[in-house]
């Protein structure tokens, strides 16, 4: 058998992308109304903040920069999300009318296989508005700027965008089992406005809850930690990296038993 | 490894499906019943299929054609019963597995909906990873076969249900694979675009040497295309043999049509060893006018429904 | 209009909702984790913020408030513009038009038995939680009455909101899109994500007019005698605001919606 690798992976990644770059060409009017809805859902999440915090000025010992570098924080890590999984959304539709056999078809990998069929360009959108947040948060609090600290700024974004991705993919494949999973993926999408909020708010049984099982405080909050206040960093933001890595597997475990399991009788 | 692409013994399928209730009463119930039972899609079916044979998988609606064919193709795991497909145990090595078949499965296109054609055999060249010569030769063997040029360059969901399903087998035979499934392939077609999806399947399968499993419910497309066929009925196989056996096997039987006084034409199926024709006529004739008769072979189609009703063995 | 149709329609959907089990706990089991985390994040808010009522509201008003919210939310999850615009791709469409029933009736209809088992299901739970846990915040008087009212207006409303940006699919290929906007809007300027009491002077002078509020804030308002609903004039006035929208959408969805299907009927689908 003739091996795939990374590279043979990346390579078919990238044909496919730019073959559907050019083909979203074509549906324009899509096109801006996409962007449009993104920029209205980044800016309506603005005015809740700005609303919240017009009534109340500090929120659990956190004052508004800092908020708004979290804030900013999981903006960016929901962008992976966005550009390069957001055929999860279709997936309970293509499992229930039966058309999701046909990525069974291929030498490829199915998980792979089903999400390169879409790039999410309006993503870029949101990822616009998450970095300007962060600058911005990012000088009003006068946090220290070197490359040891973009770089672990890069590799805890990641972090938290494994989180997200994980979270997603869970969400998605519920619908392998349970016929009506929309609800799952609508909801689990809206944990994740929690992300931005810092998780000390938790207490007892639904902070190991929030950590571990559901792990939004993943998505922004001990993964900002290190950047945040580097003199006092937990241990718990230390291991988020291999923890996201373990999770992300699980999930994409998760997902694959699902196509496994799946009987395929969908007409 | 011998001759065979496809060998399954003794293999079924069983599904699990919770019991429903009737009624707005049941539907309550349900919401806590455990109450499952078994259905079986397959049942101990056994069957070889030949390298280069094209063979058709017949078998009224429900029969478990589909689930047999998802089995061949690694999608779904038998419940008991073993498969080998080129060799090699289909679901355990599903990736594999799928360089060596292609799939063509009814009317759902399994190309990027919004490329031109071109660029979806580009995409699945590299996915196969089919060196730049081989699919240059299938180019131009597709390109001598049918006219290839007018869809070449349309997107996927501009194009007819023909050219669709045109291109789907097309693509399905771009890696050469050692095996193709083809469900249904010309459900829904004009008579012209059956006839030359007809010629393409049995060209490529001459010039490929590549087994083709073929599920329709079409006779003209069994007729076209196989010499073998296999009936599945309620998950059993109950038929399987050359089509020109069947027909022998028929051999005694004759369709009587008679054209009567207001020129309509009525139909009788005659089984000649129970029955004599002329004694048919003879007694028609005593109730109603007869203007024409015909004697004719029995057709594949009927042959096939006398066998779903449970005619043969 | 036959009414035995109609509820054939309701019973259908009733029993389309039961069928689908698993999800029905999984949606009860998220919407609770959903409500803790509601709970938490304002727990810590009110905390911060050091006064008991703020704008009004007090921690309990706003917690009662915001799981309603939510609760009215999973209660008046539609799905029209997917469908729609699934319906449109697939050319189904053309079979619902061939329904014997106006498309936007049946449409109704065939979703109010998923509104009767999501009021069962999730809002009337999530109601008896609250009370509980609350110990009996909400007075149990003639408001619950008039909230019931309320809700069926919002109902309405909302369902014409849903089939006015619907048809929009037709014309633009873009569902997610429209989707989305239709319901950032509809979330933010309804007073379902921050209630309506916290935002700025000015800017609840514009929403308090808007057809958004009339689906989460007014019924809310109503159920909790807030916005001075707990007088008759304040309570007429609530409704009536409901009531001029439901009127004004119903008109403007009945006429876009027949241009819209000019255009299938033209295009065929």
């Amino acid at each position: 058998m003739r091996k795939r690798g990374l590279k043979f992976y990346s390579s078919i990644y990238r044909k496919i992308l730019i073959q559907d770059l050019k083909s979203k060409m074509s549906y324009r009017a899509d096109f801006i109304i996409s962007t449009f809805g993104m920029i209205m859902t980044n800016l309506s999440g603005f005015v809740t903040f700005m609303i919240l915090f017009h009534n109340f000025p500090v929120i659990n010992g956190w004052d508004y920069h800092h908020m708004l570098f979290l804030y900013g924080f999981s903006l960016v890590a929901l962008t992976p999300v966005q550009c390069f999984f957001d055929n999860n959304w279709n997936l309970r539709f293509m499992v229930q009318s039966g058309d999701f056999i046909k990525y069974c078809f291929r030498p490829v990998n199915v998980f792979f296989y089903f999400m390169s069929e879409v790039f999410d360009v309006k993503g870029l959108g949101q990822l616009a508005f998450g970095i300007g947040t962060i600058v911005y948060a990012w000088i009003k609090i006068g946090l220290p700027l070197n490359a040891l600290v973009l770089a672990k700024l890069f590799v805890f974004l990641l972090t938290a965008s494994l989180f997200m991705i994980a979270l997603m993919n869970f969400a998605a494949a519920t619908c392998f089992w349970i016929k009506n999973s929309g609800y799952v993926m609508v909801i689990m999408f809206r944990f994740k406005d929690f992300a931005k909020y810092p998780s000390s708010i938790f207490e007892g049984i639904f902070k190991v809850i929030f950590t571990f099982l559901i792990p939004i405080a993943f998505i922004a909050y001990y993964p900002s930690l290190v950047i945040l206040s580097p003199d006092n960093v937990p241990v718990l933001s230390w291991i988020s990296p291999l923890f996201g890595l373990v999770f992300f597997y699980l999930s994409y475990k998760f997902w694959m038993l699902g196509v496994r399991k799946y009987d395929f009788t969908g007409s | 490894m011998g001759n065979e692409a496809v060998v399954m013994t003794n293999v079924c399928k069983d599904f699990k499906v919770l019991n429903r209730h009737e009624g707005l009463k049941g539907s309550l119930k349900d919401l806590f019943s455990r109450d499952y039972k078994t259905v079986s899609a397959v049942k101990d079916v056994t069957l070889t299929v030949n390298k280069g044979e094209i063979i058709g998988y017949l078998g009224p609606n429900g029969a478990g054609k589909s689930t047999t064919i998802k089995m061949m193709t690694g999608v779904l795991e038998p419940t008991s019963g073993e498969i080998l497909v080129n060799g090699k145990v289909p679901y355990k090595n599903r990736t594999e597995n799928c360089e060596h078949i292609g799939v063509v499965f009814g009317q759902r296109s399994q190309l990027w909906w919004s490329l031109p054609l071109i660029e979806s055999f580009k995409l699945l060249r590299d996915l196969y990873m089919v060196p730049e010569k081989e699919y240059e030769e299938m180019i131009e063997l597709y390109r001598s076969l049918v006219d290839i040029e007018p869809i070449l360059h349309k997107p996927v969901r501009q194009m007819s249900l023909g050219q669709r399903t045109l291109s789907d087998i097309l693509a399905a035979f771009l890696h050469n694979p050692a095996i193709v499934f083809l469900d249904e392939p010309t459900i829904g077609l004009d008579v012209s675009m059956k006839s030359k999806i007809r010629e393409l399947i049995l060209g490529l399968n001459k010039e490929k040497n590549t087994t083709v499993i073929l599920t329709t419910h079409d006779m003209g497309d069994v007729d076209a295309l196989c010499r073998r066929i296999v009936i599945i009925d309620k998950g059993t196989k109950i038929y399987d043999n050359d089509i020109d056996h069947l027909k022998n096997y028929f051999g005694s039987y004759r369709t009587l049509k008679l054209k009567l006084a207001d020129d309509t034409w009525e139909e009788y199926l005659i089984d000649e060893k129970t029955t004599d024709v002329m004694d048919v006529i003879m007694e028609k004739q005593k109730e109603k006018k007869i203007k024409d008769v015909k004697i004719l072979e029995i057709s594949t189609e009927e042959v096939i429904r006398k066998i779903y009703e449970g005619g043969a063995k | 209009m036959n009414p035995k149709r109609l509820i054939a329609l309701t019973r259908g959907g009733i029993m389309e909702s039961l069928y689908f089990r698993l999800g029905i706990f999984v949606t009860l089991f998220a919407n609770l984790i959903y409500l803790v985390l509601v709970y938490y994040l304002w727990k810590a808010i009110y905390a911060s913020s050091g006064s008991d009522v703020v704008n009004g509201m007090s921690f309990s008003d706003t917690m009662i408030y915001l799981i309603l919210a939510t609760a009215i939310f999973n209660f008046l999850e539609m799905f029209v513009v997917w469908d729609m615009s699934r319906s449109i791709q697939s050319g189904k469409i053309i079979l619902d038009l061939l329904k014997p029933m106006r498309y936007r009736k049946y449409t109704f209809w065939s979703y109010t038995g998923n509104h009767v088992v999501q009021f069962f299901l999730t809002f009337v739970p999530t109601f008896i939680v609250v009370m509980i846990v609350t110990h009996g915040a909400i007075r149990m008087g003639l408001n619950l009455l008039w909230f019931i009212i309320a809700m069926i207006f919002a109902l309405i409303i909302n369902y014409n909101i849903e089939m006015l940006v619907a048809p929009i699919c037709l014309f633009t290929e873009s569902t997610w899109g429209i989707n989305i906007v239709k319901e950032t809007i509809v979330l933010l300027l309804s007073g379902a994500t921050i209630p309506l009491a916290f935002f700025p002077e000015k800017a609840r002078m514009v929403v308090q007019y808007l057809p958004f509020r009339a689906v989460y804030d007014i019924p809310l308002s109503i159920l909790l005698e807030k916005s001075g609903s707990d007088t008759w004039l304040g309570l007429l006035k609530l409704f009536g605001l409901q009531l001029g929208w439901l009127v004004v959408l119903t008109v403007a969805g009945n006429l876009f919606w027949n241009h819209a299907v000019k255009k299938i009927t033209v295009n065929g689908g």
